[in-house]
């Protein structure tokens, strides 16, 4: 997938699960989480869904504060170019 | 093991204050009323109960078990009382042997502020709101050290409700008034990342996000032992108990104080019977 493939791909997976979400939200750099796009109880289910896109899977332990901040970030940090 | 005058541990993880150690809890408190008072926080006093309910309307049972401590009573049936009274209602070693029980419905209160989400249940506010709040919180735990790891202790709580920004405003507010403080009592002391004691925290998707969206700071004395924190939940209590600002759920924040933790701050700082500092 193309860089903006995953970053579409991620912005679909966030409104499926968010009806709430504005038309034109999240951008790249809105900050999902500090605007309730992504809540606790779907971090799992973004993270199995990540790993569907990259094909790889992920070590939880290696989460990092700040990699699901916003789209770009996720994508800087699992799909590295 | 800390030692001082006015401190008598005992063998059940809890510590009675009296003399000059409890007349400095008593300063202590004091300071963090006058620290909430800086916004106006409007102070309430909860009983030490608190329905279970309460507690499972924010999942605290599933993430917590382990601290969890329940006031048990006798079932009332008086053939119930008469097995209790006819056996030995409390043997040797100190263990109870109660006959059968009555249904449990609380829960011995683990942190301060959950009163202050239920007391304002389904309420909805156009501004920011500020609460304060001290109670004698439990938390079971595998062993216990005096003034720093109890099984019983008070916490004192300052808590916001506002919005994201209200809410992110009133936790660096409070994070500089206590660097103040701190300073000017001279502690060793450093704010550092921490997240919550979860039980199984690979399978908590609370722990999960805590690790990718860090929401809790810790004040550490001498990098071993946390007296405050702050913690930012986001609209994590607006939700769970319907608390809305301006038609969206409430954001909201709090900075908790652990007045034992404090005392053994300045027992290791200043001996045990000080002179303390002025605060």
């Amino acid at each position: 997938m193309t860089p903006p493939e995953v970053r579409d791909a991620l912005r679909s997976w966030i409104r499926a699960h968010n009806p709430e979400v504005p038309e034109d939200e999240p951008a790249d750099d809105t900050p999902i989480i500090d605007r309730r796009y992504l809540t606790s109880l779907q971090v799992a289910d973004l993270l199995l869904f990540v790993e569907e896109l990259r094909q790889a899977p992920l070590d939880p332990s290696g989460l990092r504060p700040g990699t699901f901040r916003t789209i770009d970030a996720i994508h800087d940090a699992f799909f590295p170019s | 093991m800390i030692e001082a005058p006015g401190l008598r541990w005992k063998a059940n993880g809890q510590a009675a204050l009296s003399g000059p150690l409890l007349a400095l809890a008593h300063r202590l408190d004091d300071r963090f009323v006058a620290l909430a008072a800086g916004w106006q926080a409007e102070d309430h006093r909860f009983p030490t109960f608190l329905a279970a309910s309460v507690l499972e309307q924010n999942d605290w049972f599933r993430s917590f078990p382990q601290h969890a401590t329940f006031p048990a009573c006798l079932d009332p049936a008086e053939a119930n009382l008469a097995t209790f009274t006819d056996g030995q209602p409390v043997d040797g070693s100190g263990q109870v042997h109660p006959s059968a029980l009555a249904p449990i419905r609380d829960v011995l209160t683990p942190a301060a502020c959950y009163h202050l989400y239920d007391h304002h249940q389904g309420l909805a506010f156009d501004r920011p709101r500020y609460f304060t709040t001290s109670n004698t919180c439990f938390r079971r735990e595998e062993r216990y050290v005096p003034l720093e790891r109890q099984w019983s202790f008070t916490m004192r709580e300052i808590v916001c409700m506002g919005t994201a920004e209200e809410a992110g405003a009133f936790l660096a507010d409070a994070t500089a008034e206590v660097d103040r403080l701190t300073t000017a009592i001279d502690l060793p002391l450093s704010w550092a990342l921490a997240s919550d004691p979860f039980f199984r925290p690979s399978k908590n998707p609370q722990y999960l996000m805590q690790q990718i969206d860090p929401t809790k700071y810790e004040l550490m004395f001498e990098d071993r032992l946390a007296i405050a924190s702050t913690n930012l939940h986001h609209d994590h209590f607006g939700r769970a108990f319907s608390i809305q600002r301006d038609g969206e759920p409430v954001r909201t924040a709090c900075i908790a104080f652990g007045i034992e933790r404090w005392l053994a701050a300045f027992i290791h700082r200043y001996g045990p019977t000080g002179p303390f500092p002025q605060l």
